[in-house]
């Protein structure tokens, strides 16, 4: 797994973190008969992850996901989905890696 | 936003009357590239591994021949319900033992609240409860029939 596929995968990883982790959350789904019984592997797969992401990136995501509650944003129509502003030409990715940092918001913008 | 397990969520091209698969892994890797093809996923290889992770927490099948893998993630464009059927049954490690037959997948973009999403998931769930539904769903000889089965629980 490539460093941005890193990256998008840690900000599923937290979503689904954020869903299960207290304890109302979990009943919930225990009674829809979806129980969460390993609770510990999210968090083996998550120090995984990280441990693949460089340090300049992951500095990024944690500030964003603490300030905000998610890390990454849907770049749409030239609009950053999480702060909704418009993007300028310069900020789209300048190499093949479809992720830039939205100078507006701090969010990770993710270009696809 | 809102959201209901109804005609919104639904579309004719994300129903598969025979999953080939007989594993979970590769079941679900058929309803996401179904779901790809068709514009509703942006990338399928991110939202393969955040289905995987979710089964290793603990499987969605809830019993009775059905699974409800679900997923929020940045690799899906909107609200989506995946429905795919297997006459043959497909091992899901479901806690009663039996096979699934039916999967009903529920697809979320990163941004619904979670609220809605666990809406989404539960309504789905009231669906497949019902054993008349389950039949219904194991029978339906088109999309029109699955259709109707989960019209009967929108809102």
């Amino acid at each position: 797994m490539n460093e941005v596929a890193s990256l998008l995968q840690l900000h599923d990883l937290d979503l689904l973190l954020s869903e299960v982790s207290d304890s109302g959350s979990r009943a919930q789904f225990k009674k829809l008969g979806l129980e969460i019984q390993d609770l510990n592997a999210l968090e083996r797969t998550r120090s995984r992850i990280v441990s693949a992401i460089d340090r300049r990136w992951l500095n990024h995501y944690e500030r964003a996901l603490r300030r905000y509650g998610r890390a990454v944003a849907i770049v749409r129509h030239r609009v950053c989905q999480g702060c909704f502003i418009k993007l300028p030409t310069s900020a789209s990715p300048s190499g093949d890696e479809p992720i830039t940092v939205c100078e507006s918001c701090g969010r990770l913008l993710y270009w696809r | 936003m809102t959201i209901s397990v109804g005609l919104s969520v639904l579309d004719s091209s994300l129903y598969i009357p025979e999953l080939r698969p007989k594993r979970r892994e590769s079941a679900l890797h058929e309803m996401v590239a179904r779901a790809h093809q068709l514009g509703a996923v942006r990338d399928a290889e991110l939202l393969c591994e955040t289905l995987s992770i979710r089964e290793r927490i603990g499987s969605t099948a809830i019993g009775k021949g059905v699974a409800i893998p679900h997923a929020r993630s940045l690799a899906v464009v909107e609200p989506r319900l995946v429905v795919a059927r297997s006459r043959r049954g497909i091992d899901w490690g479901a806690a009663d033992g039996c096979s699934v037959h039916v999967v009903l997948l529920a697809l979320s973009p990163a941004e619904l609240p979670n609220d809605a999403h666990h809406e989404f998931i539960a309504r789905a769930v009231a669906v497949a409860r019902l054993q008349r539904n389950r039949q219904k769903l194991i029978e339906a000889d088109g999309f029109d029939a699955v259709a109707s089965v989960l019209k009967e629980v929108t809102p």
